[in-house]
């Protein structure tokens, strides 16, 4: 009995939740057929937008898992000085507010170092990389705690008897850990990924919002909404809510049908 | 001890509760600099608690369309009284005049590229930022400016971004990261160690622009929500802190900068600047 009131109360948070999303899901439509139609729904600019945004958060959480692997390898395996703070500095982007993040890349481009960046490099400031790094900054310090998490949970032995029967430290890194961790690995794009699809405000701050050159999915949604459109605000969500889904659940199927590697 | 805090509670959630009149004013991020002396001042004087939401004109109506609320709502420019009152959230003729707006060119105070007049935004390797013409006031102005001139085929290629609101073309100018907006007057003002205005010819300015304030149809004691009003409009209150911040609350004063340009309105995007963003 006792049992079975523990499976209800652990359900309960479950079912409530996702019902609260299917609830909030139903209201777009349910306000979708209240509302009038104020402009034509533009197909180009927001298949654009969509394109835009699926890959740009790619080449982010690509970057972001490039540094974090490992960086969230030495935080797991190595004890240094200052380590405390070097793990405060590398989580600030969790806690600190995206439009914030953006302001400060703004304003590190408006640095002699960050001028001589744009002149001589490459031009960053309200182009399309300003998107990626954008939503890079705002994505590295989840990556880097979740990869973490994963490396965390690999029994430490496995290196050791690795290395006991003479492989090299590189050699164990990349067949012996990043097998077991790919999964995690796996999982951890998921989430930076999808976190980058959603990103607004640094991407807002740091690209503007120029129609068919910066307009992510985020920012055509603001948009809307800030003309007082609140059909297209409705259909935009929607259309973000389908791809979201829709790419979520398959690569959860993707990882589901994988054989683990050990 | 005990029973001394839970009466102490009680007062102050019975002063919670039974609290003085109260507005849910709905004010345009654009004039939150003037607004909240004025609002503190109000406040003061009448003892009516002002619940402010500041944000972009169009967001702000979005608000109100979804919450059903609101007594008083103060927005960037004319357009939005207009989508206001077709979508019945405002009422008809409630709307006045808190300021004038007139477009402008503003650059960095050392003026980088020596922009004097529209012409000059044409030049090869200007910056030029503007707002969003398809959701920020500023930007639907600033195109018509440029159509009016017939140089919009030419400034458009030059124009490196669209902010998503007034407040952030006026921020773009002030990091220097761009040569020249358009914008407004006031945003002179807003930071004058930072921008500049130039003035653009009086003949080429083909329409000003207002900041209405008007009472949504939620206004839940319209007397209330009218003499809010009447005090933001009111010369020595409102009127003088307006001033202050370097907005223009004459139409004389305003028409002196363009004779000929029509006050408010509403301006269709052309068809050809759709052709020209690829859109």
């Amino acid at each position: 009995m006792k049992n079975k009131i523990f499976k209800i109360f652990l359900w309960a948070f479950l079912i409530s939740l996702v019902l609260f999303f299917l609830t909030l899901i139903f209201g777009l439509f349910q306000q979708l057929k209240i509302t009038s139609v104020q402009k034509q729904f533009a197909a180009g600019e927001i298949f654009f937008a969509i394109k835009l945004t699926l890959l740009t958060a790619t080449v982010s959480s690509v970057i972001a898992l490039i540094f974090a692997v490992p960086i969230a390898y030495i935080l797991s395996r190595y004890n240094f000085p200052l380590k405390n703070i070097v793990n405060s500095i590398l989580y600030l982007p969790i806690v600190i507010s995206p439009i914030a993040l953006g302001a400060m890349l703004l304003i590190f481009f408006n640095t002699p170092v960050g001028k001589f960046f744009e002149s001589n490099i490459f031009r960053v400031v309200f182009e399309v990389p300003a998107i990626i790094l954008a939503q890079f900054i705002v994505i590295i310090g989840l990556a880097i705690s979740l990869v973490k998490s994963v490396f965390d949970y690999i029994n430490p032995e496995y290196e050791l008897i690795a290395r006991t029967l003479g492989v090299t430290q590189s050699q164990t890194f990349f067949h012996v850990i990043i097998p077991i961790a790919k999964k995690g690995i796996l999982s951890a794009f998921v989430l930076v990924w999808a976190r980058a699809v959603g990103e607004f405000g640094a991407s807002v701050t740091l690209a503007g919002a120029t129609t068919m050159k910066t307009e992510t999915m985020p920012i055509a949604i603001f948009l809307s909404f800030a003309s007082c459109d609140i059909y297209n605000t409705i259909v935009l969500t929607l259309i973000s809510l389908f791809i979201g889904i829709i790419v979520l659940y398959g690569i959860h199927i993707y990882a589901k049908n994988r054989k683990p590697p050990l | 001890m005990k029973k001394v805090f839970i009466i102490g509670i009680l007062l102050s959630w019975a002063n919670f509760v039974c609290a003085a009149e109260e507005l849910f004013f709905f004010c345009g991020a654009a004039v939150a600099v003037p607004m909240r002396e004025i609002i503190k001042n109000y406040e003061k004087e009448t003892g009516v608690k002002i619940n402010v939401t500041y944000s972009g004109s169009g967001t702000l109506l979005s608000q109100m369309e979804l919450t059903k609320r609101g007594d008083v709502y103060l927005c960037g420019s004319p357009d939005y009284i207009d989508i206001g009152v077709r979508k019945n959230l405002l009422i008809k003729g409630t709307d006045k005049i808190v300021s004038y707006l007139i477009p402008a060119i503003i650059v960095p105070k050392e003026n980088p590229k020596n922009i004097q007049k529209l012409e000059d935004l044409t030049k090869e390797g200007v910056r030029v930022g503007i707002g969003n013409p398809e959701a920020v006031c500023l930007g639907l102005y600033g195109t018509e400016l440029l159509d009016d001139n017939n140089l919009l085929e030419k400034v458009l290629p030059n124009v490196v971004v669209f902010a998503k609101s007034c407040e952030d073309t006026a921020t773009i100018c002030v990091l220097k990261k761009v040569d020249a907006i358009i914008g407004w007057d006031v945003f002179e003002s807003w930071n004058p160690k930072d921008v500049k205005w130039i003035k653009i010819e009086s003949k080429k300015i083909p329409r000003l622009s207002t900041i209405p304030i008007a009472i949504p149809v939620f206004a839940k004691d319209r007397k209330l929500s009218e003499d809010f009003i009447n005090y933001v409009l009111s010369p020595k209150k409102g009127g003088k802190i307006f001033k202050k911040w370097g907005y223009i609350s004459d139409v004389k004063k305003a028409k002196k900068y363009a004779p000929e340009a029509k006050i408010g309105g509403e301006y269709k995007l052309p068809e050809k600047y759709f052709q020209l963003i690829k859109k």
